[in-house]
């Protein structure tokens, strides 16, 4: 159904499908994602699920100052200050964000890596639309291959900030959904729209200071390696994740993240789950004398998860087994 | 559907439409895909409840539909929530429960494991597709005991943190990892 709406916003092409025009556009979306001051409220759905937040996001001295705010279910923001970040959590939920948060050092940004885009999908211009008030193009990015999905992306026309955005099948079926519903693009914001401001447990991480991301190679996975990997997707952070073995790759708009680990106490459902355009692919592998877990999560089709997953070789499974005992 | 309609649907989850939405959503003229998104919705509140199955597609928008035009409606004695006073009567509380119990609090999840044909047409659709010939087979994740929950949601939030600090997708990172938390798994 939202493929249908989808279909309907973007019924009136412009005479200009210029692709050239959209990677332009795309070129901005990276500097205008962390360099535009703006306050607002954005929606995020995906499968059944539908969250909304308060954002409040500027740039000083080089610094992205961000704060979110939950505004459903239980009380919570993420307040972040270069790589300093502070969470307050919600008291509901059985995973605590501080599992994760503390996950740096990892690459700025490889929304750098937007350039080559055009390798991987059809970058197009297709029409324009108004987001939360912001007149806004509507770039499509079509897959070439079956290996990931399609994307359409609202940016708005001043700025390039991205205010709007769809993961979806090559069928046009919408599986996420991110928009702002209220925004104002201002560099009017006051130094108290960056403070905490709900009572709670605060959580403080810094991310390590990594000044710029080095191109990461196969040696960062360490004792295993990926026999494929869809073409297009390289390495785009350090494993240095919690206690996971987590290798992310991206092609610069989707990503996928890459968990081997020793099979622990909690022996896991094996094969393919999706939420929206989430899939978490689980597999067991069995290597020298121990078994491993190889979980691969991603905005990628559950097709490509699995052949990612299934393509997974632990090199040498005495390192990984004695790094972790 | 509309983002209005949906956000009609959305409030009616929180008991927070007003009439004039309710009427609109009813006014739809792709019922089945309301009702779709409605009880995908229920579903999941079912499950964050952990409510059990009752009658699952069951349509109620003819039952909304005559309580709100304030006819009293044909129906069995083992509705038990019927609203007597179509005067006094309030969207929320009393449709709610109405369309909560019609629809069912199904055994579904936020998970679309019911989803499992749609790889096989997303193959299908490419040509030369070797990455896709089988389709995959999906795991019911509402099967989860509390344990493998954890483990699974903690390779998500990594993920998403990947996303959103790496991918510099910024705001949309984040939302996944809130997303991946929900608030009531």
């Amino acid at each position: 159904m939202a493929a249908a709406a989808l279909v309907l916003l973007v019924a009136s092409p412009l005479a200009a499908r210029e692709p050239g025009q959209a990677s332009q556009w795309l070129e901005r979306l990276g500097p205008a994602l962390n360099m535009t001051s703006y306050r607002g409220v954005f929606v995020y759905a995906r499968g059944d699920r539908v969250h909304s937040m308060r954002i409040a996001h500027r740039f000083v001295d080089g610094m992205v100052h961000e704060r979110l705010v939950l505004q459903d279910g239980g009380d919570g923001e993420i307040v972040r200050k270069g790589m300093n970040v502070v969470c307050v959590l919600p008291q509901q939920g059985e995973v605590r964000l501080d599992q994760v948060i503390p996950s740096g050092p990892f690459a700025e940004a490889y929304a750098n890596e937007l350039v080559p885009v055009s390798r991987w999908y059809k970058a197009e211009l297709v029409g324009e639309d108004r987001v939360a008030g912001y007149d806004s193009v509507i770039i499509a990015l079509t897959a070439k291959d079956p290996h990931r999905y399609n994307h359409r992306l609202w940016l708005e026309k001043t700025s390039g900030l991205l205010v709007k955005s769809h993961v979806g099948e090559p069928g046009g079926k919408v599986l996420e959904n991110f928009q702002f519903t209220s925004l104002e693009i201002t560099d009017d914001l006051a130094e108290s729209e960056f403070e905490i401001q709900t009572k709670g447990r605060e959580v403080t991480h810094n991310l390590d200071d990594v000044p710029a991301p080095q191109p990461v190679q196969s040696s960062v996975m360490n004792g295993w390696d990926l026999g494929w990997r869809p073409p297009g997707f390289v390495p785009a952070a350090a494993p240095r994740s919690g206690p996971g073995r987590a290798v992310a790759f991206s092609d610069g708009v989707a990503a996928f993240s890459v968990f081997v680990e020793l099979e622990g106490a909690v022996r896991m459902p094996v094969g393919a789950s999706r939420i929206g355009a989430t899939t978490v692919y689980m597999r067991e592998l069995d290597a020298g004398n121990a078994r491993f877990l190889v979980t691969v999560v991603g905005e990628v089709p559950p097709t490509t998860a699995r052949k990612v997953a299934e393509s997974v070789r632990v090199d040498d499974a005495l390192a990984l087994h004695s790094d972790d005992s | 559907m509309d983002d209005r309609l949906r956000e009609t649907l959305s409030a009616m989850m929180d008991d927070e439409a007003d009439e004039l939405s309710v009427r609109r959503l009813l006014s739809h003229s792709r019922q089945d895909e309301v009702c779709d998104q409605w009880q995908r919705w229920q579903q999941v509140r079912g499950l964050m409840h952990k409510n059990h199955s009752l009658a699952e597609g069951v349509d109620v928008s003819g039952a909304v539909r005559e309580v709100l035009d304030g006819r009293p409606r044909r129906i069995s004695e083992s509705d038990p929530a019927e609203p007597r006073s179509a005067a006094r009567w309030q969207w929320p509380a009393v449709a709610m429960v109405t369309m909560a119990l019609l629809v069912g609090f199904g055994a579904g999840a936020g998970w679309e494991s019911a989803d499992t044909k749609a790889d096989t047409t997303v193959a299908s659709a490419e040509p030369n597709n070797s990455a896709a010939e089988q389709p995959v087979d999906e795991v019911a994740l509402q099967g989860l005991d509390q344990e493998q929950w954890e483990h699974m949601s903690r390779y998500l939030l990594e993920h998403a943190q990947h996303n959103s600090v790496g991918a510099g997708r910024g705001s949309v990172g984040y939302a996944r990892l809130v997303s991946a938390t929900g608030s009531g798994y």
